[in-house]
């Protein structure tokens, strides 16, 4: 009687472990790395009829060598990634072709860059995120940029200084030179009232400053959307000015000089801050752009010493005419000839006054090149760096 | 009295608490901002009214008969016919909103990692689990809750710690531009969620200090409905105006994180660490259905029907729910209704009659 | 197809009464034929779900009920 308590005993106990192990393996979606084809960056282009051109740019996984040194990397074209394009009606059609194509199965967890061809980027793009916020693979973290020409030979780059175009790309648009927008900043600007959108520009770098034969992508300004299409471009300068009041200015030089005087003094941002502060009165509607800076002096050509609590004085005033002009170049652009509402106005007014906007959101359109823009600028000199004027003047002495 | 094992207030707290919030922080953003747009956050507080009714309302009714649970005094109250049918109403809605917290489960795990893996597999293997718990008793569950509740919790704040350079408060604003309505609206999610804490009627008759139950009923309502705010604020400041679009804004939030661009890809974790506060409210819910049909039937055990019940539960998500999309709508619409009548409304009626019929407990609040 | 998930239920029935007879042999009568009206129900709705997966289930009930109520909103 226990014998047979026990047998019984041990074979539920079998049927048990063989009932969970079968549960538990989840092997219809098994994927081990080596069948697994991982996109480093993709590329949308316009392609024949009407049709989407996908091009991915997939890593090659190889063991890294012990000891040689770095061979492969200098070895040209064949570095540690390939460029595959195929075209379809849609993203995910398009993906379909392309993984014909390929022995392992498209893995989009580690994309972080998606490139719009200008040819793409004029038709319009909003239909094509979609694809890149249902998939659950592709990061919605992933920077979004535009590229001239297509989309496909700037993935073909191979830079110098990175492995591929996809680093590349990334890098420039987290050293702030351009406005960085992933997926879902460009989601969050589509589906706003005002329906605009900023992208980065990539172009390659000029010829005069490398090897011609290369083509290296940087950014180069930034490409304006309305409505999902896109309708103009900033130029670098211009880009520099949206940047302000995006509070999205973490770098760079400002040079200033004085009318009269030789030489010119260059100042380096070390952080700023900015705001924008809406107002509607009597029915009109005006616009602050508030900007707080603190620079650091780099260089100083003038005979002026920095010492000098006037020169600095007059020196900040340079500067805060310097940043407003970028400001009013790029404002009249936006508002006189792209009427595109990039700075993100038409939220702040929503945020402000919800009621006066419920009233006024389908004229926002005429409204917005009619906002009377102003400025309010400050600017504070930290530090004059770390020698002084004297040696210039050594001579004099 | 069926179950030998005791729990204790707080494990009455964090099991009720896992019942609720589990499912709730990632389908309730989705739900709620459907109606409620911006104003999401203001839902969970409207709907924590119903929370705390429900909680009263169900501690009183424990004054009054303790040691018993919905479906034991339900016959007490309103007699013999009467009782048995509206403790069968109730416990089939039970296994109804048990297997619908399956499904929310499966679906979710299905739709985030497990695309080709079919359904049944992975509702089937988390009940075998949580049979495993179940057959243990209260105390099993109770203990588990204590050990991982705190682990969900810590990574939650975790993710919202992680993207705090990628939250615009601003997103908030404007606070209720279409008036309360909107947010009202869409608290018809949240208010079906914690009504759920009329389950708490099963785990009463266990806790064993007896006068520290409406603090803790109160605390854990409290917790669920913060919970709720603070996520669907997180999401807000995270997402703003396309949360409308996100079906799983939580899920969403744990892949944007990405620290110093080598703390990234961490949703799999995220995921790994909810399935454990789902299992505490799966197993919960298990073992409320399970109590609940033996003391109905008047059975001595309620062990041999744990396998049955879990097997019928896992039918039933089957059966009940078409779809995904079916799921999302009605959750959205009809089925908060559902929960309303069932567990507000019987709950409450049992009040009026035995106020009306019974003495006066002597302990009655402290 | 078909046939194949209703043996799969079988099977699986069959599993469940295997690992609770040891409980199920201690218990009273009431016990026992609890257990077997559940089964019996687990059965004959799984069968019948296998064979026609699109039956309408209690949500349908649920949405016809409640449907008067959404206008509400």
């Amino acid at each position: 009687m226990c014998k047979i308590q026990a047998i019984k005993r041990t074979f539920t106990l079998f049927l048990l472990i063989f009932l969970s192990s079968m549960v538990l393996t989840g092997c219809w979606d098994r994927t081990e790395i080596n069948d697994l084809a991982l996109i480093l960056a993709a590329g949308m282009d316009k392609g024949k009829n009407n049709n989407i051109e996908l091009s991915v740019l997939v890593f090659i996984p190889r063991p890294q060598q012990s000891g040689q040194g770095n061979e492969m990397s200098s070895g040209g074209s064949s570095g540690q990634s390939f460029v595959r394009s195929a075209e379809g009606k849609t993203i995910a059609d398009a993906m379909a072709r392309l993984q014909e194509a390929l022995t392992r199965k498209i893995f989009w967890g580690q994309s972080e860059v998606i490139l719009i061809g200008d040819k793409l980027a004029k038709k319009g793009i909003s239909e094509q995120i979609d694809f890149w916020m249902r998939h659950s693979e592709p990061r919605i973290r992933a920077d979004v940029l535009v590229a001239k020409g297509k989309a496909k030979t700037v993935l073909k780059a191979i830079p110098e200084l990175e492995k591929d175009a996809s680093i590349q790309l990334r890098k420039i648009v987290k050293s702030h030179i351009g406005v960085r927008v992933t997926v879902k900043d460009l989601l969050q600007m589509l589906s706003h009232t005002s329906n605009v959108a900023v992208l980065p520009w990539v172009e390659n770098l000029p010829p005069t400053q490398m090897d011609k034969k290369k083509a290296i992508p940087i950014i180069k300004g930034a490409a304006v959307f309305k409505d999902g299409k896109m309708v103009g471009r900033l130029s670098d300068k211009e880009t520099r000015g949206i940047l302000w009041p995006r509070n999205e200015m973490k770098t760079g030089v400002i040079t200033i000089s004085f009318t009269g005087e030789e030489g010119s003094i260059s100042l380096n941002l070390l952080r700023s801050h900015n705001k924008l502060i809406p107002s509607i009165k009597n029915g009109k509607w005006s616009m602050r752009i508030k900007t707080n800076a603190d620079l650091e002096v780099f260089q100083n050509t003038t005979e002026f010493n920095l010492f000098d609590p006037n020169v600095i004085k007059k020196a900040e005033k340079k500067v805060v005419y310097e940043i407003e002009e970028r400001e009013r170049l790029v404002m009249t652009e936006l508002q006189k000839k792209l009427n595109a509402d990039i700075l993100g106005f038409a939220d702040e007014f929503e945020k402000k006054y919800p009621q006066i906007w419920k009233k006024n959101r389908d004229q926002w359109n005429e409204i917005f090149p009619e906002i009377a823009v102003s400025f309010d600028t400050k600017v504070k000199i930290q530090r004059t760096g770390l020698a002084d004027e004297k040696h210039k003047r050594g001579a004099e002495r | 009295m069926i179950e030998k094992g005791r729990i204790s207030g707080l494990e009455l707290a964090l099991i009720m608490y896992a019942t609720v919030s589990a499912t709730a922080i990632l389908y309730i953003p989705y739900i709620t901002a459907q109606h409620a747009k911006r104003d999401l956050w203001l839902s969970p507080i409207w709907g924590s009214l119903s929370g705390f009714l429900i909680v009263v309302i169900i501690v009183i009714l424990s004054r009054y008969f303790p040691g018993k649970t919905l479906i034991e005094y339900c016959e007490l109250i309103l007699g013999r016919t009467i009782g048995k049918i509206i403790a069968f109403l109730y416990l089939f809605f039970l296994l109804h909103d048990t297997s619908i917290a399956f499904r929310e489960y499966g679906e979710f795990v299905e739709s985030a990692f497990l695309h080709r893996t079919p359904m049944l597999f992975v509702t089937g293997s988390i009940a075998i689990s949580c049979a495993i718990a179940v057959h243990g008793g209260i105390q099993t569950i109770g203990r588990c809750a204590v050990l991982f509740l705190p682990i969900v919790f810590v990574s939650y704040v975790l993710i919202y710690i992680f993207l705090i350079p990628d939250l615009n408060l601003k997103n908030m604003l404007p606070i209720m531009a279409d008036g309360v309505l909107p947010s009202i609206k869409g608290s018809l999610a949240p208010h079906a969620w914690l009504s759920q804490y009329s389950l708490m009627s099963f785990l009463l008759p266990l806790v064993t200090k007896q006068q520290k139950v409406m603090k803790w009923g109160i605390v854990s309502v409290v917790a669920s409905v913060l919970t709720m705010v603070l996520m669907n604020l997180g999401n807000l400041f995270l997402f703003g105006d396309i949360l409308i679009n996100l079906q799983f804004p939580v899920f969403e939030a744990a892949r944007f994180v990405s620290v110093g661009s080598f703390f990234e890809h961490i949703e799999s974790i995220i995921i790994a660490v909810w399935v454990l506060g789902g299992f505490i409210q799966l197993s919960a819910f298990f073992y409320m259905v399970v109590l609940g049909t033996s003391q109905w039937l008047k059975l001595p055990s309620y062990k041999p029907f744990v396998l049955p019940i879990g097997f019928l539960i896992i039918l039933f998500s089957v059966w009940t729910i078409p779809s995904f999309e079916d799921m999302i709508r009605g959750m959205g619409t009809t089925v908060p209704y559902y929960f309303l009548t069932i567990q507000l409304i019987i709950p409450s009626l049992l009040l009026c009659v035995a106020v009306i019929r019974w003495k006066k407990p002597k302990s009655f609040m402290q | 197809m078909k046939v194949l998930g209703i043996l799969g239920i079988i099977v699986i029935l069959l599993f469940i009464f295997l690992i609770q007879r040891p409980g199920l042999k201690r218990s009273g009568k009431r016990e026992k034929i609890a257990f077997f009206s559940i089964m019996m129900v687990n059965g004959v709705l799984a069968v019948l779900l296998v064979i026609f997966p699109e039956m309408p289930g209690p949500g349908q009930m649920i949405d016809f009920l409640y449907k008067s109520f959404k206008p509400f909103w």
